[in-house]
């Protein structure tokens, strides 16, 4: 099948306009490119016009807070020539600001919108920069990966009291919840208070 | 919402007015909200508010490990959660080069089929519903739990099956298993004229339906569209053929396309996608018992498993569209950043605020449901 090889060989006319670009091939269908953040865009716009690409599947951000870097990550598909170029670049992240695509790709508008709210960074030309999942939020962006998410609720919220002193009371007069011996669940059965007490 | 951020505003005198449309209204799928602006019954600015469904999957499966997070993963998408599980579990086993036996990954396309067929019943019925038509809706529902049966029969729940891991899936088909499967294609089967009375040649629906959300195959492309609300618009793509996985490559199916790209096109690729998927499944049902083997892969200690590191992006065509799940993995016993690419993201926000900007306010609820958005998906 001649659709293995394309994807290659329309992709090396274009590679040649654009500096830096490492391409590794990942399978038949699977292209991985890495490219600086500021050749990005022009690169972008190559595949769309010249090789195909049109179709924007998803933006993925990851952080690596270790090398002080966002990672963007473009998934682009081609519908003719049936195969996925991811284009991998980095960002400082501080001040973590980067330039939208949505004059290239429309969906990057719901994706550039979603890495702003769960990671911060501003997308400069995005024509939509409003919260949408996290209306109400005001913490950090929570997909750092310095948010921790356990020591936020331990913070921030009271943990419920299920033993209340009111039930305590009740059930030493007999009232409440109180399931008689034969009707427990079955890991209850046959422990008998003294197995409890040993 | 918080009651301190609701604003009484003194709207200048307008013949225009903003709704609420949703979280909690009949014509809205799931717990979603569009808020309209609507000048007569036209509706002439609209703006999706999402997040109502948002329990933070991405940032629960960085905190848990590679085998919890499967019985996390299903919960993304209510009406088809199959396909999570599968995503996942293809990209856990593409990180570390696990080889998924033959029998298992025919499992799993029976159970991908059997949750494209229950989705696409449940849509049916909610489309219906936004007609003004409840039959469709309560045959929907029933037939689907048919389907539901099945499940729980094979894996053990009806709607989460948590039926895969990494390697493979949990268990083999139980006995006479395949039987029943076929007892009751056999009686979708007998049912669709049934279907094409009641609503796919029903005067009333088809008038409601036809012209309405329209888009063209441009615009689809534009914005992102894909599964069958694309293949509305005339373009025979579909990742099982296109990109195949699993055992896609070696089954019989055609690919329903409609030119129209309105909610009655959209609605008819269902239809014949309802079709293929029974067809698939005969396939599925007649190929199984020459397929030998293990149903699993041999997998290192789950709880102490380090996934080498690396990155992959699986794609997958669930009954909404293209499904994608990037994963990456720093070789650590827990996923170092898992993004879901769900099919509805595109059609609930972008999408549906183009369409529904324009059209009549008794139109709207159709809109969402023709085009099958899934709010769960979009909030993770």
């Amino acid at each position: 099948m001649s659709d293995a090889h394309l994807p290659v060989e329309r992709l090396s006319i274009i590679l040649g306009e654009v500096k830096d670009v490492r391409v590794s091939q990942r399978g038949p269908r699977r292209t991985r490119l890495d490219v600086a953040a500021d050749a990005l865009p022009a690169l972008l716009e190559l595949l769309k016009g010249r090789a195909g690409y049109v179709h924007l599947s998803a933006i993925s951000c990851v952080d690596w807070p270790a090398d002080d870097q966002f990672e963007l990550v473009y998934h682009l598909w081609s519908y003719e020539l049936n195969a996925l170029v991811s284009v991998h670049t980095r960002i400082a992240r501080d001040p973590g600001v980067y330039v939208s695509v949505y004059d290239i790709y429309h969906p990057a508008g719901f994706f550039e919108r979603d890495i702003h709210e769960m990671y911060g960074v501003f997308f400069e030309g995005a024509p939509d920069m409003e919260k949408f999942i996290l209306t109400e939020w005001d913490g950090p962006p929570p997909m750092r990966k310095e948010f921790d998410s356990e020591a936020w609720v331990n913070e921030h919220f009271d943990w419920q009291d299920y033993r209340p002193d009111w039930l305590l009371e009740l059930e030493a007069q007999g009232g409440g919840i109180v399931i008689p011996p034969d009707e427990q669940r079955f890991s209850r059965r046959g422990v008998t208070e003294s197995d409890d007490e040993s | 919402m918080r009651a301190e951020n609701y604003e009484a505003r003194n709207h200048p005198p307008s013949h225009e007015f903003e709704i609420n449309f949703g979280p909690n209204h009949p014509g809205i799928e799931g717990n979603y909200a569009l808020k309209v602006r609507v000048h007569g019954d036209q509706v002439v600015a609209a703006r999706a508010d999402g997040g109502y469904l948002h329990r933070g999957f991405e940032k629960l499966m960085e905190q848990r490990l590679w085998i919890q997070n499967i019985a996390l993963v299903p919960r993304i998408c209510v009406p088809d959660p199959a396909p999570m599980e599968v995503a996942y579990s293809m990209a856990v086993e593409q990180l570390c080069g696990l080889e998924v036996p033959e029998r298992a990954q025919w499992l799993r396309v029976l159970q991908l089929e059997l949750s494209r067929l229950a989705a696409h019943l449940f849509t049916f019925g909610g489309h219906a519903a936004t007609t003004g038509m409840y039959s469709p809706m309560f045959w929907g529902v029933a037939d689907r739990d048919l389907l539901l049966d099945l499940f729980e029969e094979l894996t053990g729940g009806r709607v989460y099956s948590i039926y895969n891991i990494p390697g493979g899936v949990r268990r083999d088909v139980p006995e006479g298993f395949l039987d029943r499967i076929s007892a009751t294609l056999d009686y979708l089967d007998s049912r669709l004229p049934d279907y094409d009375n009641l609503l796919f040649t029903n005067r009333v629906f088809v008038t409601r339906a036809k012209n309405t959300g329209p888009i063209t195959q441009a615009q689809a492309l534009e914005w992102g569209v894909t599964g069958p609300n694309l293949r509305a618009t005339g373009l025979a793509f579909d990742v099982r053929r296109d990109d195949p996985y699993l055992v896609y490559d070696q089954l019989a199916f055609d690919i329903p396309t409609e030119q129209a790209g309105d909610a009655w096109a959209r609605t008819l690729v269902r239809r014949g996608e309802l079709q293929q998927s029974v067809r698939i499944l005969r396939q599925v049902v007649e190929k199984l018992p020459t397929v030998g083997g293990p149903i699993r892969a041999p997998i290192p200690n789950p709880l102490a498993w380090r996934v080498p590191a690396g990155e992959t992006y699986v794609r997958i065509e669930s009954s909404k569209g293209e499904l994608g799940w990037y994963v990456v993995s720093d070789g650590g016993e827990k996923p170092y950043r898992v993004h879901v690419r769900g099919p509805s993201s595109m059609h609930a926000v972008q999408v549906l605020e183009h369409l529904v900007t324009g059209a009549r306010i008794e139109d709207v609820a159709q809109i969402m449901f023709s085009l099958d958005a899934c709010p769960p998906e979009v909030d993770r």
